[in-house]
């Protein structure tokens, strides 16, 4: 399945969640389930402002609301592809950022969801961008993290 | 694309490789010169002057013009634009990951008869309102 995508999964963030694949995928896909957790800490998602056309090509649009002061922040992609209940990738025209999820059945009533984001920005398109940061480049932004004031 | 967007994209770039990732961690600790540079890899000073002049293309790295060792000196401010990208990216997801969680939990919770036994998701109830 990995080579229907790019292999350019430059950052990653996993998580295990207790419940079974097919309900983490609805809640990637269906916008009743996006807006009780599309938004970070303290920014909320109006189920109203999640477009998703679930389908390659149909838009994944959502606009984030600051719960302080009201800002918002649209979001726009475009879905590349869909697997029930295994994988969806969209793309960010605007900043060419594609993003792939994938949905691991760990058996348990467990899964694990995995978050690629590859083209990000533009330079990871190279093939050196690729091999260089395939595993380590959220490790180094830690380790910079970490070094903190020294700079 | 605007010219934020091309630095960024640059500075990625040169992050890209492992040798010149090293440089940077190095020049956090503070400046050096090319020798103290390449001292740590097995390169020659042109293989290290290559990866510093790349560094140095995104604005990464200055060197001072003053004698013939022109230390090498770390922009933090172009870093700190490419670490905080992938920071806030991390930061995003992690907090999406703990409210979808707790959304998972309450769906869980939820009173629903055909929630037990069935591996596909099924229908589900909603719970009203409460999720943090």
């Amino acid at each position: 399945m990995a080579d229907r995508t790019p292999d350019t999964g430059e950052l990653t963030y996993t998580r295990v969640f207790d419940a079974p694949r097919a309900l983490v995928f609805r809640c990637m896909l269906e916008p009743e389930h996006l807006t009780h957790f599309w938004g970070p800490a303290g920014v909320s998602t109006p189920l109203e402002t999640i477009k998703v056309d679930a389908r390659p090509g149909g838009v994944f649009e959502t606009v984030m609301v600051n719960d302080s002061d009201g800002s918002r922040y649209p979001t726009r992609a475009v879905y590349v592809e869909i697997v029930a209940p295994e994988r969806i990738v969209w793309t960010e025209p605007d900043s060419g950022v594609t993003t792939t999820s994938t949905f691991r059945d760990l058996g348990g009533e467990r899964t694990e969801l995995q978050i690629r984001q590859a083209n990000a920005p533009a330079g990871y398109r190279s093939p050196e961008a690729r091999a260089g940061f395939a595993t380590s480049l959220d490790r180094f932004a830690a380790y910079l993290e970490k070094l903190g004031g020294s700079r | 694309m605007t010219v934020a967007d091309d630095r960024l994209d640059a500075t990625f770039t040169a992050l890209a490789d492992p040798t010149r990732r090293a440089i940077v961690a190095r020049l956090a600790r503070g400046d050096a010169t090319v020798n103290e540079l390449a001292a740590p890899f097995d390169m020659t000073l042109p293989g290290i002057s290559k990866h510093l002049k790349v560094l140095e293309r995104c604005g990464l790295i200055s060197r001072t013009r003053r004698a013939q060792f022109r230390p090498c000196h770390l922009e933090g401010d172009v870093l700190d634009t490419a670490l905080s990208w992938i920071e806030e990216n991390r930061r995003v997801w992690k907090e999406r990951f703990d409210k979808l969680d707790e959304h998972l939990r309450d769906l869980r919770r939820a009173p629903s008869p055909r929630r037990k036994g069935s591996n596909q998701a099924g229908r589900f109830t909603r719970k009203g309102g409460a999720d943090g």
